[in-house]
């Protein structure tokens, strides 16, 4: 999957909802909604301060539960489009709770990791429901080295792919 | 996302964190080849080259033959799609979270039709 960037790094997901655009917007942008089906399975959100208008930050807790008792982990970002029901753009770091960003090695991520990843949430009217796309990618590093360094395993891994077939 | 897959993310990464490792892999790309062969482009003697070998083959990009005095190297590009596709680990996270705003967005409009 190739981006504007030439980067592979992006999934995109499109979903067909019952449920008319304006509420799956809320689905997104009030805090009560956002908490009910965000959390991955097996975690939930025990707080999300969203203050959603352009430039607005963000601040999400996610609680996991593990043998060692419960984790949490913290997530901040940029509301970066707030194109009501239509058009919805935030980044996203991993944090701590005060919203200071923590460099992803240090949570425990690959290196390959990027720091901050861009989530861009797609809504248009479809019939009674709403057809969703999600795009969410690596927003590649401001040093040259590490676009640099981008660039050439992105190279790199399409030469192999091309060559080495799958 | 699991573990075993960030600790083989890391050494994957870890042993294309050099230039020369890459450039043995880009090299491997084109078909399977010797250390020596391996060797040329660079001002480096053997024993360095073998050692970003022994690298690139413990991080499973890379397998030796066991033939006496012939040993060509070969790429297994399998770890590379990992790689490839970090992002496609978080496809499942979101593919889950959107079953349950499907049941959510249920669940609110089951209420209102309750309400008189």
């Amino acid at each position: 999957m190739t981006n504007d960037n030439g980067s592979n790094d992006a999934v995109v997901i499109e979903r067909t909802l019952d449920a008319p655009v304006n509420r799956v917007w809320e689905m997104w942008t009030r805090p009560e909604h956002f908490r009910a089906w965000y959390g991955p399975m097996g975690a939930s959100i025990p707080s999300a301060d969203m203050d959603v208008r352009v430039g607005g930050k963000r601040l999400v807790a996610m609680e996991m539960q593990t043998p060692n008792g419960s984790m949490q982990m913290w997530f901040t970002g940029e509301y970066l489009t707030v194109d009501p029901t239509s058009l919805l753009v935030y980044t996203e770091s991993m944090s701590d709770e005060t919203g200071r960003v923590v460099p992803p090695t240090e949570m425990g991520m690959p290196d390959g990791h990027p720091e901050v990843t861009e989530v861009v949430v797609e809504l248009t009217p479809d019939g009674d429901g709403t057809k969703m796309v999600l795009t969410h990618r690596g927003v590649p590093a401001d040093s040259p080295g590490a676009t640099g360094w981008n660039i050439a395993l992105d190279k790199l891994i399409t030469h192999l792919a091309d060559t080495a077939g799958r | 996302m699991t573990t075993l897959v960030d600790d083989r993310l890391s050494e994957t990464f870890a042993a294309l964190a050099n230039p020369v490792r890459r450039s043995i892999l880009a090299h491997l790309a084109e078909g399977e080849a010797t250390v020596n062969e391996l060797a040329r482009p660079f001002d480096m003697t053997l024993p360095a080259i073998s050692r970003h070998i022994r690298v690139l083959e413990r991080a499973g990009l890379v397998t030796q033959g066991r033939r006496a005095q012939y040993r060509p190297c070969t790429l297994d590009a399998e770890p590379l799609r990992d790689v490839a596709s970090w992002a496609e680990q978080y496809r499942p996270i979101w593919e889950g979270r959107f079953d349950r705003m499907e049941e959510y967005l249920r669940t609110l409009d089951d209420n209102q039709k309750d309400e008189p």
